[in-house]
């Protein structure tokens, strides 16, 4: 009774299974089976083989990783790449939406936002080619508007002494105003009267900003930061891949790189499926560990 | 309090207006360059306008014919993968967007599982391998036809239109498929404009694929041109340095004429351009599609 009910409502809606069909097909070939590859890292790949013919390798390839003499370096880099870009850019975005918020003019606070998405909708390609032409020693305007100040020509790109800070930059560049719209949303949200309320306390504009629009924003800052805590293992393989290069190698290699120009490049596919596995595991583990902590201290959490 | 209160303001107008510049700004320079004579831009001193007008640069750039064929390339991709992600995308949010529909959570689960954990480039990349999608064109389009974010953006956006106009529709004898036609389609213009903006720019962006995916130089779109010219650049540039070290001229003989730089910076503009009419017109649509995007995800 109840499995000829169920079987005249899935009947019922047959076109909205077809409808899902090509999406239920393509998530199992593009999501699903490349999580059942998975065990290529735990085999030795050869392209007859595939994902289950292979022979069983163990954990050679972890070894191979763990053994590889700059494996350490690649990891700490990545590390200290991701931390610097979410210690410095994570905040950066909640910044820039208070002091939109605080504009008076609506023309300006709109061009200026405009503006500040432009960025996003280009490509890390173009970001870098902007790079090297206005970073240039040789005429580029930056160096130029130095030398106006009495200053040698800085050579900025592939240079290990602003590596850091090229990467950190470009990466609050770029993604500063997308970012930020998130958190214009939540300040949008805030009731105008815990305003009213603050000014009659005898609140000023920094007081305002520090009891009113900053717990506005905390949830969903907080939420923001337990998913930037989950690629702490990648730090960004597109930016990197274009703003590292042979000079700054020793403290630019990174995991993501390291994945694709080993995997891709080399045809090692076996050992790079064992190093990408190794940073999707942490990052795992990470995410859930932060997770845990913000429930346990906010209350706020991811699940 | 008056003049602390002023004096904050005016900083406030400040800073953001210089965070407003220095997003335009690099925008502007390449534009000046592109239009500038090649040669003499390497004289440097461009800020803003072009000294020695030209569309040489432009001319140059439009007579390659490898230029012409990169470009096809990414138009294709652009379209036809942006039309099909979209009307794929939006018939499986509709179905997920039944309450009634039997398995729907099911469904939703097995769709977003994949987001928590990913496998990683590798077994993705022999995916591809597997399926001989490597070094076709199809290899831009496919991979690229769904993605579990915009599913929901779209979901949640669908669940927004009331039932009766279904329910009506359905009394007056409107089959399913007919309904999601004539009725959600036209209801759906933002959230549609919002996707193909997402999806779209993604497409047009993408080097990453013509780069590692794809060795057939007549598949290569305009962005992994770049890249390649990324490349040439530097090494280029790095010679340019040796040369300067060595106190050698590196500028050539005669004063006027295009240089790769030159051409390389009006193929950046052609290739930044179409986003740039874009992106500000689908403003009041994407940002409502940012916050479903990450309330939701």
């Amino acid at each position: 009774m109840t499995a000829s009910l169920l079987w005249k409502r899935v009947w019922r809606h047959k076109v909205f299974y077809l409808f899902m069909l090509p999406g239920i097909v393509w998530f199992f070939i593009f999501s699903y089976v490349p999580l059942f590859g998975i065990q290529v890292a735990f085999r030795d790949y050869t392209f007859s083989g595939g994902f289950t013919g292979s022979p069983w390798a163990g954990l050679k390839y972890f070894q191979q990783f763990f053994d590889f003499y700059k494996s350490e370096e690649i990891i700490r880099n990545t590390i200290i790449i991701s931390f610097l870009k979410l210690a410095i850019g994570f905040p950066m975005p909640i910044l820039l939406a208070i002091l939109l918020n605080e504009v008076g003019s609506l023309k300006f606070k709109k061009t200026v936002q405009t503006l500040s998405y432009l960025p996003y909708f280009v490509s890390w390609i173009v970001v870098v080619t902007l790079m090297q032409r206005l970073l240039t020693p040789f005429g580029g305007p930056l160096n130029e508007a130095l030398s106006l100040f009495g200053l040698e020509p800085i050579q900025f790109l592939y240079n290990p002494s602003w590596f850091y800070q090229v990467i950190v930059g470009s990466d609050i560049w770029k993604n500063i105003g997308w970012n930020s719209i998130i958190y214009m949303a939540a300040i949008a949200g805030i009731d105008q009267q815990l305003y009213e309320a603050a000014k009659i306390d005898g609140a000023g504009r920094f007081r305002q900003i520090w009891h009113v629009t900053l717990p506005g924003v905390r949830n969903i800052a907080i939420i923001l930061f337990i998913l930037s805590i989950g690629s702490l293992m990648s730090a960004g393989y597109e930016q990197l891949l274009l703003l590292s290069g042979p000079p700054t190698a020793s403290i630019g290699s990174v995991l993501d790189v390291h994945v694709i120009t080993s995997g891709i490049g080399e045809g090692r596919l076996s050992y790079a499926a064992a190093v990408g596995l190794f940073q999707s595991v942490i990052g795992l583990i990470l995410i859930l560990t932060v997770n845990r902590i913000a429930r346990k201290v906010s209350d706020v959490s991811l699940f | 309090m008056k003049r602390h209160l002023s004096i904050f303001t005016l900083l406030n107008y400040l800073i953001l207006a210089l965070v407003g510049f220095s997003m335009v700004y690099p925008f502007i320079y390449i534009l000046a360059y592109s239009l500038n004579d090649g040669k003499d831009s390497m004289m440097g001193a461009l800020y803003f306008l072009p000294r020695q007008w030209t569309l040489e640069n432009y001319a140059q750039v439009f007579e390659d014919a490898r230029i012409w064929q990169a470009y096809k390339i990414t138009l294709l991709r652009t379209v036809l993968g942006t039309f099909l992600h979209v009307a794929l995308s939006t018939l499986m949010a509709y179905a997920l967007s039944k309450k009634s529909l039997p398995g729907r959570s099911f469904f939703s689960f097995y769709i977003f599982l994949p987001t928590i954990f990913s496998a990683g480039f590798i077994p993705f990349f022999i995916t591809l391998q597997k399926l001989h999608l490597i070094n076709t064109f199809w290899v831009y389009v496919i991979p690229m036809l769904f993605s579990f974010m915009h599913i929901v953006i779209i979901r949640t956006f669908l669940q927004g239109i009331p039932e009766e106009l279904e329910e009506s529709a359905h009394i007056d004898g409107y089959g399913d498929f007919q309904i999601f036609i004539r009725i959600i389609l036209p209801l759906s213009g933002p959230v549609l404009a919002t996707i193909s903006l997402f999806i779209g720019v993604a497409h047009w962006n993408d080097w990453f694929t013509g780069a590692y995916y794809v060795s057939d130089k007549d598949l290569k779109p305009v962005q992994t041109l770049l890249q390649e010219m990324l490349t040439q650049a530097e090494a280029f540039s790095s010679s340019q340095q040796r040369a300067a070290q060595q106190g050698g001229q590196t500028i050539g003989s005669s004063v006027s004429g295009s240089t790769p730089e030159s051409l390389r910076m009006a193929l950046l503009v052609i290739t930044v351009f179409p986003i740039l009419c874009v992106y500000p017109f689908l403003q009041r649509y994407f940002v409502k599609g940012v916050m479903i995007g990450s309330v939701k995800g």
